[in-house]
């Protein structure tokens, strides 16, 4: 007997899963994980060695410009060295990704995917949170050797290169995303690079600096990143260590909040 | 009826012209090439080029409690070196890669025009464009600083070698490097190294003794070494082997470069 294939079930139907849910969000990370970190995979060693050499070069770099460098000097230029990795990270590599993410049609691609928008969000800050690691510890690294510094590293430190990390990447996207032309963000990101070098208090103490550019620093992130990075590896030198803590917050919460405003619209 | 003479329809072969004058017109037409392609570009180039100088001059003092005459002296007098390489040894190149990405690289090649008038022309325009950034951050380090700079005649020959070597070397680089993506990471290296790895806007003495060693062979050390004796005042032996290996350089990039050009393919 010739089984009797019902019409019915020749019918492709929507698929009745829920498309909503914890569940339904964490298989959707999951999957977005593992499709950011093939597309990362062959630029994760260019990152690392980019970051490096951004991080270490400038701080060998600012040690040729003191005429002698005395060893507080010496250990606040070796502990501005992973915030020197991170910031070229998050507020260059990341919109420069963007851009080309948009001018390649890659960006529109992926907001096709079945997958929710906040699950592709976190994926890629939680991939490139974990891959500005090693560039900031290799950056630390070669700080420390060339200057010879004793560092007092304490548990503080985990959270802050945590959150320094996280809050310059999640900026570094919400910018790339707000600002609609690529040639603008372009030129943003160009300058951004050039006022951190050479205007932020990372490498050295923020007194230096005339009152009112003090206060203008009190208020950007990079003087409190490179704080809270300097109060989890050495001990006295840093101070209002909680309020440099409240200003990266602060910056990753807008970041994050500018990510979700542009993500959560409809086109 | 009119016949159409099929001669009249060929183009002579002799349009490539020889002697001073086609030279003279030659290089006209290609300068206002030069500056008909750029006009977006050079406002935006010129600004940036002002700003970085500026920048430096006045960030510098940032890095210090009071800042040390000397070390004002140095980077004052280092800037007008970064002001004239950039556009012939970093935007140069780039605007190759550029052109090679786009495809207006060979269109370029075919004009009728001999290669000396094409890099003549292009010399000018990295003189030219390198120029107000000088005066600019010269004038901002003086009102600034207060330094004590005199400056000798000496400033002419300087800034015009120092201009046809970053020209000729970003010359050499962007056509014999043949990957674009590589001509801008040699490019952004080049940056790094000019600012920070050569004794440029701080003295030989403080870096290590190796690397001063090394920057012994490259332009970048003896470049600052004429500026700043053209700006200070200043000469010696050292001024005299500084023009020396720069020339060299000038020679040796140019000799590349109308190697690489004067190629068929």
């Amino acid at each position: 007997m010739i089984a009797v294939v019902e019409p019915r079930n020749r019918l492709v139907r929507p698929r009745d899963v829920l498309r909503s849910g914890l569940s339904y969000w964490l298989s959707s990370l999951a999957a977005m994980l593992r499709f950011d970190w093939c597309r990362m995979r062959q630029w994760a060693g260019m990152m690392v060695a980019f970051q490096t050499m951004m991080g270490a070069g400038m701080v060998l770099i600012y040690g040729f410009f003191y005429p002698s460098i005395t060893a507080t000097r010496a250990l606040y230029i070796a502990t501005g060295a992973p915030t020197l990795a991170l910031i070229p990270l998050g507020f260059v590599m990341v919109p420069s990704g963007v851009i080309m993410e948009k001018l390649e049609g890659t960006f529109d691609y992926i907001w096709s995917m079945p997958a929710p928008r906040s699950a592709q969000a976190v994926s890629t800050f939680a991939l490139y949170t974990v891959l500005a690691l090693p560039g900031a510890v290799l950056a630390l690294l070669v700080a420390v050797w060339r200057y010879g510094v004793h560092l007092s590293i304490s548990p503080v430190l985990l959270p802050a290169v945590l959150l320094c990390a996280f809050m310059s990447i999640t900026v570094g996207n919400g910018m790339a995303l707000a600002i609609k032309n690529p040639m603008v963000t372009n030129v943003v990101v160009n300058a951004l690079v050039f006022v951190v070098l050479l205007f932020s208090p990372i490498a050295y103490p923020a007194s230096q600096l005339p009152g009112w550019f003090a206060a203008v620093h009190r208020v950007l992130p990079f003087e409190s990143m490179a704080t809270v990075m300097r109060a989890g590896l050495t001990s006295g030198l840093a101070t209002q260590v909680g309020t440099s803590f409240l200003v990266v917050g602060a910056w990753a919460v807008a970041g994050c909040a500018a990510t979700a405003w542009v993500v959560g619209r409809r086109r | 009826m009119a016949t159409l003479d099929a001669a009249t329809l060929t183009v002579r072969f002799s349009a490539v012209g020889h002697g001073p004058r086609h030279w003279w017109r030659d290089y006209v037409s290609m300068l206002r090439w030069h500056l008909a392609s750029l006009r977006m570009w050079l406002m935006t180039l010129l600004a940036v080029q002002i700003l970085s100088g500026v920048g430096f001059v006045l960030g510098i003092s940032l890095f210090f409690r009071h800042i040390p005459v000397s070390a004002a002296l140095y980077v004052s007098t280092g800037v007008p070196v970064i002001n004239i390489l950039m556009v012939g040894l970093i935007f140069g190149p780039q605007l190759v890669a550029n052109q090679k990405s786009a495809g207006s690289y060979e269109y370029l090649r075919t004009l009728p025009v001999s290669r000396t008038v094409t890099a003549a022309a292009w010399s000018t325009v990295c003189l030219v464009s390198g120029i107000p950034a000088m005066v600019v951050s010269l004038v901002v380090a003086q009102l600034r600083y207060d330094l004590p700079l005199h400056i000798s005649p000496m400033i002419v020959p300087a800034v015009l070698l120092i201009s046809l070597a970053g020209t000729m070397m970003g010359y050499a680089l962007g056509h014999a490097v043949g990957n674009p993506m590589a001509i801008q990471l040699v490019t952004q290296l080049l940056t790094f190294v000019v600012f920070g790895f050569a004794p440029v806007l701080f003295p030989l003495s403080q870096m290590p003794g190796w690397l001063a060693t090394l920057n012994w062979w490259f332009p970048f050390r003896h470049m600052a070494v004429m500026t700043r004796a053209a700006l200070t005042s200043t000469g010696g032996s050292t001024v005299s082997t500084a023009y020396i290996v720069v020339g060299v350089w000038v020679v040796a990039s140019a000799a590349v470069a109308g190697w690489v050009l004067g190629r068929r393919r």
